[in-house]
């Protein structure tokens, strides 16, 4: 699982959960402490992140 | 003072008590560590005498092509992608203060030369540590950005 979220300047941030951390944690709770406060964010499959990062620097939220 | 155990290579071992809520551990009465009243661990661990062991705080191995992944860490939640070799570490438990010390390598396959690790307030992380997390860039050549197979994270305090 991984969580995007939109970031100030309207391009997209992907968290990516350290798998020790998720032993005794939900994504939720990391969502409520590593997403910044106000922005909008999803957990996702990992699937729905692509894996060709040629133009990761032109990813938006939609 | 100290309270004091020592291995002694007479007597085996010897204990010795007092009220100063430090613990000394010796070897045939020559301390090789101490847990001072602060908490502070020293050790001689061939320093000579004891000194204070500054442990690694936080710490992550990670893949930053494909799908980004981490493959192990210590004191970790995760970290952020926050574009082309640019990423956030963020820690579970939080640093004292954020004057820690960031070290750090990546490893690439090709693609860009004399890759380095890059974190602090400049000019492509473009922010500063903070006690909850801290930003670490692979750059490469004049600062251009590039993302590593492998990057490596250590945090000092």
């Amino acid at each position: 699982m991984r969580i995007i979220y939109e970031t100030s300047d309207g391009g997209v941030a992907v968290i990516v959960p350290a798998p020790e951390y998720l032993l005794t944690h939900t994504m939720e709770e990391l969502a409520a402490k590593d997403v910044p406060a106000g922005a909008n964010y999803e957990i996702v499959e990992d699937s729905v992140v692509p894996s060709d990062r040629a133009f990761r620097g032109a990813w938006t939220w939609a | 003072m100290a309270t004091i155990i020592n291995a002694d290579t007479s007597d085996g071992l010897k204990l010795t008590s007092d009220t100063s809520g430090q613990i000394d551990l010796q070897s045939a009465g020559s301390t090789k560590a101490t847990i001072d009243t602060s908490g502070n661990l020293k050790f001689d661990s061939g320093f000579g005498s004891v000194g204070t062991a500054y442990g690694c705080r936080a710490w992550v191995n990670f893949n930053g092509t494909g799908t980004v992944a981490i493959r192990d860490s210590g004191n970790v939640t995760s970290i952020t992608d926050n574009g082309t070799g640019n990423y956030t570490v963020n820690f579970t438990t939080a640093m004292p203060d954020a004057n820690y010390s960031v070290c750090g390598t990546v490893g690439t396959t090709g693609g860009a030369s004399a890759g380095w690790l890059n974190t602090g307030s400049n000019a492509t992380s473009g922010a500063a540590d903070t006690t909850t997390s801290c930003k670490v860039c692979c750059n490469y050549d004049t600062f251009n950005l590039y993302d590593p197979t492998n990057m490596y994270v250590a945090i000092f305090r």
